[in-house]
């Protein structure tokens, strides 16, 4: 109230200064988030900081003194005498964009249908069917496709009585059944994203652009598609990082052809005792990854013509 | 801009599990002419205007446009503008990209494009706001370039589902003059749909007076005021008296503005006001007749005479040719 005396005095309080108390004290909703961001802090910020700290320490400096601070894991990726790191790399990134991509193509339209249902009886349907496989746990879903994609899968044992072919086709202990699975067990995530923010497009607007000249397709393209593209942003980066940090699937459909960067991590946790490259591999496969979202980000936004999305 | 005549032949619709959305309906509007479907919500305006605009496919009837059976044309052949009540605005896209998008479909070379833009959006008032977003806008500015955008394609049809609904009273009232201006300005029939019975008076050459899917009446503002032809009708629009009658004969009404205030012991009806409602340029009174019945009576303020007092005794007077005889 310094500045009143200058002012003729009114019956309006003076709005800014109010403003300016109410902003300082949280509202009781705010203490709401606490226990989220308890838990974020406690479970990713505080994990995370253990992890980059250990990636450029020489041994775990809490039990042993003579650790001292290095690059030395993060050479030893880039080195790659062995030859299996970057193939890792590169095999868990493609593994989680090939499932981005198909899951995308397989969900867009099952979310877009669940948006536009009139009827509420199909959309409850259509959404129990969607949720459903969620309620089996990851390990069995997978083990189910192991049963219907090995050589002497289901799958395999149809072609071959029906002709089509006379070896079993690889189907599994490759990329191939690793992203089939995967896409299997992440659709829901991205139907579900994709749905709300689908179902919140008005359908005028695409009455709209019909009553302008513009074909169905035409719609689709101009005027539904961007304006899903905050829902398909979302769906994608659920699902790639879902996939690329996937564990389970991975060891299991692609048995010993296949290595991620998640099943290295955990060799060398589990067998090789090696905490400090296991952290410069997370670290390496968390700053490539958000390198991709940054630049996916950036490519939706201008083709769809939005500002920064995220 | 050419403008076409619209013909409704016993044009049906249903919605599946739900009554008769419009049901049976027939109407002629002329080329050029400023058209209202008037009526309560549910009354099915709203779904003959989106069947012409193809939005909706008649279960039966037929729907000429200039001439043509156009009831099996897909939407976007029907060269129709639409303006809708939430404007309807592409949010992802600019003023001046919003309104190219029409040009842009039917695939005129980009200086065209560019030029048509530019006059439609000067002939709404909002140069100087082609690079702003729909939500960088003002209502009424939405308005305006959704009225653009309908426009700009040159269509034979202008359909407006309630265009002012969304704007407060003052900008209604100015936007109406702007929009009936504009219309007659470019000679395009057009068809607007509302609720509002001041509205659809104020600003249209004709109204269509709709009530659970069919049309009660069709006539000039003017007709439709002064000779409503059945009970809803004069119920809908305005103010009115419904008179007794003899059992069996025709139902009478009167407007509250056939009705004079008089000293108590003049005309029809002894009674005392119970309320008074100032309007500004005239008040109107509620009188309960000593018989027990309730009559509406407008009275203008010519000169300073103040609004009188509710509880004061008056007698209504009026007489026989100014009630109208309605048909049900």
């Amino acid at each position: 109230m310094r500045d009143l005396p200058r002012r003729p005095l009114r019956a309006a309080p003076d709005l800014r200064h109010h403003r300016k108390v109410i902003a300082s004290r949280p509202t009781p909703v705010a203490w709401l988030i606490a226990p989220a961001a308890l838990l974020f802090v406690l479970f990713f910020v505080l994990p995370f900081a253990v992890m980059a700290t250990m990636s450029f320490f020489s041994h775990n400096p809490v039990s042993n003194p003579n650790a001292v601070l290095t690059f030395r894991h993060y050479q030893r990726f880039i080195d790659d005498s062995a030859g299996i790191f970057h193939e890792a790399l590169l095999s868990t990134l493609r593994i989680g964009l090939i499932t981005t991509a198909i899951a995308l193509a397989i969900g867009y339209p099952l979310a877009h249908w669940m948006a536009r249902m009139q009827s509420r009886l199909g959309h409850a349907l259509l959404l129990m069917a969607v949720i459903a496989p969620m309620l089996t746990g990851i390990v069995v879903r997978t083990f189910a496709w192991m049963t219907l994609l090995q050589d002497k899968g289901v799958v395999n044992t149809l072609l071959i009585s029906w002709g089509f072919t006379e070896k079993p086709l690889p189907l599994m202990y490759n990329e191939f059944g690793t992203v089939v699975a995967l896409v299997h067990i992440y659709v829901p995530f991205m139907v579900l994203t994709l749905t709300g923010v689908i179902g919140r497009i008005d359908e005028r607007l695409e009455q709209a652009a019909r009553s302008l000249g513009a074909s169905r397709a035409r719609t689709f393209l101009e005027v539904t598609l961007p304006l899903s593209v905050p829902g398909i942003l979302a769906g994608s980066l659920l699902v790639f990082a879902l996939s690329i940090s996937a564990y389970v699937t991975p060891s299991l459909m692609g048995g010993t052809s296949v290595l991620t960067l998640p099943m290295l991590i955990a060799q060398q946790v589990g067998t090789s005792f090696n905490p400090g490259f296991a952290g410069a591999l997370g670290v390496i496969l968390l700053t490539v990854s958000l390198a991709i979202v940054v630049a996916y980000n950036r490519i939706l936004a201008r083709l769809s013509g939005q500002g920064n999305l995220a | 801009m050419s403008s076409a005549a619209i013909r409704l032949e016993r044009v049906s619709k249903r919605f599946d599990g739900r009554v008769v959305a419009v049901d049976d309906v027939s109407l002629e509007i002329a080329a050029g002419e400023f058209f209202a479907l008037l009526g309560p919500s549910g009354c099915g305006k709203t779904t003959t205007l989106r069947m012409i605009a193809g939005f909706e496919r008649p279960d039966s009837g037929r729907i000429h446009v200039g001439g043509a059976d156009i009831t099996d044309v897909a939407v976007h052949r029907r060269d129709m503008g639409m303006v809708f009540q939430s404007y309807a605005l592409f949010p992802h896209r600019t003023v001046t990209e919003n309104v190219a998008f029409g040009l842009r479909m039917r695939e005129l070379p980009k200086p065209e494009i560019a030029r048509r833009v530019e006059a439609a959006l000067a002939q709404v008032a909002l140069t100087g706001l082609e690079a702003r977003r729909p939500a960088q806008l003002s209502g009424g500015q939405q308005q305006r370039v959704a009225l653009a955008r309908a426009l700009v394609i040159e269509p034979r049809v202008l359909l407006c589902d309630e265009p002012l609904g969304a704007l407060d009273r003052k900008l209604r009232q100015q936007m109406q003059f702007e929009l009936k201006e504009l219309q007659r300005r470019l000679g395009v029939t057009l068809v607007f749909v509302t609720h509002d019975q001041e509205e659809a008076l104020a600003m249209s050459d004709r109204i269509a007076v709709m009530d659970r899917g069919r049309i009660e009446q069709v006539g000039t503002p003017a007709e439709i005021y002064g000779r409503p032809r059945t009970r809803f009708v004069a119920d809908f629009i305005g103010e009115i008296n419904f008179l007794e009658s003899e059992p069996g004969a025709a139902p009478r009404a009167l407007r509250p503005e056939r009705v004079r205030l008089a000293p108590p012991g003049e005309g029809r009806v002894a009674g005392a006001i119970e309320t008074a409602n100032f309007l500004g340029g005239s008040t109107l009174y509620r009188v309960r007749g000593d018989d027990g019945r309730l009559l509406l009576a407008r009275e203008t303020h010519a000169g300073d005479r103040a609004p009188r007092d509710p509880g004061q005794r008056v007698g209504l007077v009026w007489s026989d040719e100014d009630a109208v005889t309605l048909e049900r």
